[in-house]
């Protein structure tokens, strides 16, 4: 300090940085940015709890719940790969192949602890399978997993020519079904288990090196790179994390329909990809987290429970997601235009996202 | 100080008689936790070169940015001919015939040079574009500015200091009357800063205003009639140029004496920290080259852009693909890239700070702990607490002037954001630091603070090699000069009693001065 001599700070500065770090702790509760999202959820929680009696009762807030668990699985993983500044348009149909390799094996006769652990492998390789495309052969990522988009359902359909496969009753189908039915007091266990996964994954972003790295690369890959992060590598493990939230998703949904359905439902991508931006996760890259896409996902669970309430053909759900999402990140582009557009070019400068550079490399 | 008051001098500058082109009065405007400018006044005429001065932090960028119609004022008013008016948009601005070139490119990476020059202006024949008259017309602007680059070209795929000049280029070619210029030589080699300048007097002779933002006082003292100093958001003086002796003017940037800024102390080098045997890349911009560093030591690389001594540094950092051996206290450092450097015990800092330094999105001190990640993480954990600490001490140790820790980087003045992507290497404790254009846009006190700091590892034992196209810097920083001449070095000179001539030749010629050419 004596050798630099800096101007001494003079009182008014030291003024502003104490009220800096009362606004400082908000942000980090972390309720800043989301209160546009939280306001427009309060109101449609209002709205139908005077409408629609059946609204706040327990039970159908738990069902809430329970119909959005595979949305929230998969939402966690494609978080991961949007923060790398990248998107996973694959992840529903690797959901829908995971499903079947569960539902042949179960049928096969293996035995439960096998097959989920096979489910699970599998959906890991199906991301590795993203990841290694799109980090060793550098191939764009909107290519790649567009590509596997279609080729991950196909192989769904193919293995058991597109039929579903019914598991009511079989042996060790049991399990699954008590995890997506089972209490724990009041709750249902599918509740615990998105709050342990809420924290391991808001755990992994925030408090290891891992995460640091992610958002990094996601913020400026060369930077990154400089600061020798292995980018490649970053990325690679962001679409892996994809892959396994979908072997996870694939248990979740093949317990819900008692069966494994070789088609996957078609809203799903979208629910879940609109679910992250909802809750401002950046589409360039290098910002956003895990609370964000609950309240994403939260949101379109409660709209689309309302619709289903309020008798609204389900042909309409598609049309208000998508208002929900053009709306959502619509308004947050419009925010931060209030600042500086300076600010915002740079921050989507040429460099600022492998948004645009594997698309060059490919 | 009392110059304070001296606001009302304003009117005594020359063309006090007419109106300003462009008069601001009282602009205030916050920022959450800073107020960036207190009741700020300028008044700018036409036909004259107005130099906007003050340190990192002090305002300009916002100044500028208020009367450029990209940012809102929360008090005061500006006037345009004495007329009193809002600018909401840089498009208003633009159809004021106000230009901004700012700190920040702001230019389309994947279009074409000529494309970017008349953006948003492309000749039209019968609703199609002219690609024909495009191309001609941008390379006529190109060639007034002594530029040469195929206007075919993609932005993206050219160098800072090219775009730079694409950038002033579509500036120019707009007939501003006022060009409003925000650090648009900080990433110029001298050679196009001169292009720079002169371009700046032929449109001052054309009745244009130029608003000049710039930490070097060369430039400002070669175009300016007259400067108005910033200092923490206000106004501080309005005097004349060149009549304000340097140090005066300084003084008032900084608000006291800063004396030899360079302060040179001598320290007797050490063993061998650095043995650079033959390095080269592959594509042929660095020829093999060959140095040695030794403890304390502190090595200026000097030479043009497109010498090689820009990829030097890159190559030493792991940055870029070469071969050769590199060597730190003996050891092999693989060169296979910024994780071999940095573990070999090599810190880089690059030139393009925007480009390759910066995480946008994220707070300072993600932007100093993404340095350090392998110093604070254990089995993969963060040690969130040691983070903090550490945060806090290299904002206080490197002057960074932030709201707080979790401010993104972004909100920092461009002085400041330098001074945390410095830090983060510095901080690290390496033996060898590699340095490129590490005061670029940094204002005068920060920089004398910049160069204690590098004297101070030095001191520690580190081998410092700083490369800068700012020859002064080099002579006064360093202890043994390089020059680099189409990718080799081309000359090695004790930096004590240095003449800058003496370097300058070479770095042009490839030969020393008073060699029979
Ligand atoms: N968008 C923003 N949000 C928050 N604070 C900001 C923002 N823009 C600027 N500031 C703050 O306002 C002050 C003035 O910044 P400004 O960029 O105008 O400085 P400057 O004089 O241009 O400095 P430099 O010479 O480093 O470019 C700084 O303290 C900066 O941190
Ligand atoms: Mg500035």
């Amino acid at each position: 300090m004596t050798q630099n001599d800096p101007a001494p700070a003079s009182p008014s500065e030291t003024g502003a940085v104490r009220a800096r770090s009362a606004r400082d702790l908000l942000g980090r509760l972390s309720l800043g940015r989301y209160t546009g999202v939280l306001v427009a959820l309060a109101v449609v929680c209002v709205y139908l709890s005077i409408t629609q009696e059946v609204f706040l009762t327990w039970d159908n807030l738990m069902n809430i719940v329970k119909a959005n668990t595979v949305i929230f699985v998969l939402a966690v993983g494609a978080t991961f790969v949007i923060i790398a500044a990248g998107i996973d348009l694959s992840t529903a149909s690797a959901t829908a192949a995971s499903a079947m390799i569960l539902g042949l094996t179960l049928q096969a006769g293996w035995g439960i602890a096998l097959v989920l652990i096979v489910t699970i492998l599998f959906g890991v390789a199906l991301g590795l399978l993203n990841g290694f495309m799109i980090t060793k052969l550098k191939i764009s990522f909107l290519v790649v997993t567009l590509g596997t988009l279609s080729i991950y359902q196909s192989f769904a359909l193919v293995v058991n020519g597109g039929a579903t496969i019914s598991l009511f009753g079989k042996p060790g189908f049991g399990v699954i079904a008590d995890f997506v039915n089972t209490k724990v007091g009041p709750f249902p266990l599918l509740l615990v288990f998105n709050v342990l996964l809420l924290l391991a994954a808001g755990g992994v972003l925030r408090y290891t090196g891992y995460g640091r790295a992610l958002f990094a690369v996601g913020s400026n890959p060369e930077a990154a790179r400089l600061n020798g992060i292995n980018v490649g590598r970053v990325v690679l493990i962001a679409y892996t994390i994809a892959g396994l939230c979908a072997g996870i998703a694939s248990i979740v949904q093949v317990g819900r329909l008692t069966g494994a359905s070789a088609q996957s439902d078609p809203t799903l991508l979208l629910t879940v990809i609109a679910a992250v931006l909802i809750g401002g996760t950046a589409y360039t890259g290098g910002e956003g987290g895990v609370l964000g896409t609950v309240i994403g996902v939260i949101f379109l669970g409660v709209v689309q429970n309302g619709l289903t309430l309020s008798d609204v053909s389900a042909f309409w759900q598609g049309t208000v997601s998508g208002a929900i999402l053009i709306s959502a990140v619509g308004l947050g582009v419009l925010r931060e235009r209030g600042g500086s557009l300076r600010l915002r070019r740079a921050a989507r400068s040429p460099a600022a996202g492998p948004a645009t550079a594997p698309g060059s490399t490919a | 100080m009392s110059l304070t008051s001296e606001e009302e001098r304003v009117t005594e500058q020359p063309n006090a008689g007419s109106t300003p082109l462009v008069r601001a009065h009282g602009i205030t405007k916050r920022f959450p936790g800073v107020v960036a400018l207190d009741g700020v006044g300028i008044a700018i005429h036409a036909g004259t070169v107005h130099a906007l001065t003050g340190e990192n932090g002090s305002g300009k960028s916002t100044l500028a940015n208020v009367i450029g119609g990209a940012l809102q004022p929360d008090g005061g008013h500006l006037e345009v001919d004495g007329q009193r008016r809002t600018i909401a948009t840089p498009a208003e601005a633009l159809g004021l015939g106000i230009v901004t070139i700012s700190q920040e490119l702001t230019l389309a990476p994947t279009l074409s040079v000529a494309e970017n020059v008349f953006l948003g202006r492309l000749p039209r024949r019968r609703g199609r574009i002219d690609w024909n008259e495009l191309h001609e017309r941008a390379r006529e602007v190109l060639d007034g500015l002594g530029v040469h680059v195929d206007v075919r070209r993609r932005v993206g795929e050219l160098s800072v200091e090219l775009q730079q000049e694409v950038e002033i280029a579509r500036a120019v070619s707009s007939q501003a009357r006022l060009l409003i210029l925000d650090e648009a030589t900080s990433s110029l080699s001298e050679a196009a800063t001169e292009r720079l300048l002169a371009v700046v007097e032929r449109e001052r002779a054309r009745g244009a205003a130029i608003l000049m933002i710039s930490h070097r006082m060369p430039e400002l003292y070669a175009a300016a009639s007259q400067a108005t100093v910033l200092r923490d958001g206000r106004h501080v003086a309005d005097v004349p140029l060149p009549d304000t002796a340097e140090p005066a003017l300084v003084r008032l940037m900084v608000g006291r004496e800063l004396g030899d800024y360079y302060r040179k102390r001598r320290v007797e080098p050490g063993e061998t920290v650095l043995e650079v045997d033959g390095l080269t890349t592959p594509g042929g911009e660095l020829r093999p080259t060959s140095l040695t560093v030794r403890r304390g030591e502190i090595v200026g690389v000097a030479g043009l852009v497109g010498s090689g001594k820009a990829e030097f540094g890159m190559a030493l950092g792991g940055a870029i693909p070469s071969s050769g051996a590199v060597r730190v206290l003996g050891r092999e450092v693989r060169l296979d890239g910024p994780r071999s450097a940095l573990g070999g015990g090599i810190g880089f800092v690059p030139d393009d700070r925007k480009r390759a330094a910066l995480l946008p999105t994220r707070s300072v001190a993600e932007n100093f702990a993404v340095a350090w990640t392998d110093q604070l993480t254990r089995r993969g954990i963060l040690d969130a607490r040691g983070e903090r600490k550490r945060v806090a001490e290299a904002i206080d140790r490197y002057g960074v002037v932030t709201a707080s820790p979790q401010s993104r980087i972004t909100t920092l003045s461009g002085g400041n954001q330098q001074k945390v992507v410095l830090g983060r290497v510095f901080a690290r404790g390496l033996d060898v630091l590699v340095l490129s254009e590490p005061t670029r846009g940094v204002d005068v006190g920060a920089k004398s603070q910049i160069y204690q700091l590098m004297q101070d590892h030095a001191a520690e034992g580190a081998g410092i090699v700083i490369i800068s196209s700012e020859l002064p810097e080099l002579l006064g920083i360093a202890d043994r000069i390089l020059v680099f001449f189409r990718g080799a070095i081309h000359g090695e000179f004790d930096a004590a009693g240095l003449e800058e001539e003496e370097v300058a030749h070479v770095a042009v010629s490839g030969t020393p001065r008073g060699a029979a050419a």
